[in-house]
């Protein structure tokens, strides 16, 4: 059975509406100071050139729902040329949800690394 | 804008037709946000770069609108709504309702607007009857259609302008672009849609009607102030300027002692009405002025 291109992408759809909300939490949390959209979605573009993490318009509505939930705020400023811009920054509701999807993430990557890698095989063995 | 931008917009704005009107709005906006601060900034970096194309690489990277607007569906579905900070749910004290208004930046700003709208409703009565009239009377020479033409074009422009000024002050989202003729039209094409729209009419309606309503306006602003300021400084006019309440020729009639507390609560009573009525105006106002100066699609 071959793996098609459209799986992988809702692999990755589905790998990503988990992380986003961790990774726009850490971008914005460990920024010095408040963000815009458009610089937060270049910051994360850096990360992985060939394969996106998510398409640049998905996320915004994450951006907006952790607002929701009052792990960000946002101010909206006028800018020079264009519409608006609306800056996020981290709040201390946000700041120790980031501390707690850390650990999570860790917990979950270190099942994942080591289910990959075969430990697990190895140590049901003994 | 670019056009490939406005056209972006339109499509995401089509794929979100159904979802949360406040949704729509954060939608496009973001998008707006984003694809000009990003369109901008690649043709700083390259200046000889062609913003078609640009615009094109950016909006790939954002998302195919179905994509983008799947992502803002699933949010709304997925918030809680016990988790949002603004509860819709939370019903406020009736006093705290009342008087809220006093704190609600909205509100002043809907004063302003009042008092401002006689100004700008003599400029556009003006400008209208002046502009339809002489249009009217040069139809019988050659340059009647290009009058007209021009006339009609200042038109939307002014309701661009005003548009801009109900958002400014009244909160309302109006359009932040002028309202985009198709190209392919040919300048002659683009004259007869300017005259088959019905925004552009309406749009004069509205610059006619703006008089009476600024007149109505600016009266109720100013009478429900003046008297609630006069009844606040009754006892100061009373015994300290010695003014009567009433005066005739022969006669001097003075609010009695025991009203003067009344009067001075009723002031303040009436000043917070008259926040309330302002309040109330200000969005009847704007939601009408959407409805003249804003194209709707079927």
């Amino acid at each position: 059975m071959n793996v098609t291109p459209t799986e992988d992408k809702k692999f990755l759809k589905e790998l990503s509406a988990g992380t986003s909300a961790l990774v726009l939490l850490g971008v914005v949390g460990s920024a010095p100071e408040p963000m815009y959209g458009y610089q937060i979605a270049k910051l994360i573009e850096t990360g992985g050139e060939d394969v996106p993490m998510m398409k640049q318009g998905a996320l915004y509505p994450v951006l907006r729902s952790l607002e929701k939930t009052g792990l960000l705020e946002s101010t909206v400023e006028p800018s020079v040329t264009g519409p608006p811009r609306r800056y996020y920054r981290i709040t201390e509701k946000g700041r120790a949800a980031l501390g707690r999807w850390s650990e999570l993430w860790n917990r979950t990557k270190s099942i994942v690394d080591s289910v990959l890698k075969g430990k697990r095989h190895d140590q049901s063995d003994r | 804008m670019t056009k490939a931008i406005d056209d972006y917009l339109e499509k995401l704005k089509a794929a979100l037709s159904g979802a949360d009107p406040a949704t729509i709005q954060d939608a496009l906006s973001d998008a707006e946000e984003h694809l000009t601060t990003a369109l901008e900034q690649a043709l700083e970096r390259e200046p000889g770069a062609v913003a078609g194309v640009e615009a094109a690489k950016i909006i790939e990277t954002y998302g195919a609108p179905e994509e983008v607007a799947a992502a803002y569906k699933e949010m709304e579905t997925m918030t809680p709504v016990t988790l949002s900070l603004s509860d819709p749910a939370v019903v406020r004290p009736r006093q705290h309702r009342f008087f809220g208004v006093l704190g609600d930046i909205h509100t002043y700003a809907a004063l302003l607007y009042m008092l401002l709208s006689l100004a700008t409703g003599i400029f556009y009565f003006t400008w209208a009857v002046t502009g339809l009239s002489l249009s009217a009377g040069l139809m019988l020479l050659v340059i009647g259609i290009p009058f007209m033409t021009a006339f009609l074009l200042s038109a939307r422009g002014i309701a661009l302008i005003e548009g801009r000024i109900i958002e400014g002050v009244l909160g309302e989202r109006m359009p932040r672009r002028p309202v985009f003729f198709r190209r392919d039209l040919g300048w002659w094409g683009g004259v007869k849609a300017l005259f088959a729209d019905r925004t552009t009419w309406s749009a004069i309606a509205y610059m006619i009607l703006q008089l009476p309503l600024g007149i109505i306006y600016f009266t109720i602003t100013t009478t429900l102030i003046a008297v609630s300021l006069g009844l606040i400084a009754e006892p100061i006019l009373t015994y300290f300027f010695d003014q009567p309440l009433i005066q005739t020729t022969y006669h001097s009639y003075y609010m009695p002692g025991w009203a003067m507390p009344v009067s001075v609560a009723g002031g303040f009573l009436l000043l917070v009405v008259t926040l309330h009525v302002a309040r109330g105006i200000g969005r009847l106002h704007a939601r009408y002025a959407k409805r003249l100066l804003v194209k709707t699609e079927k």
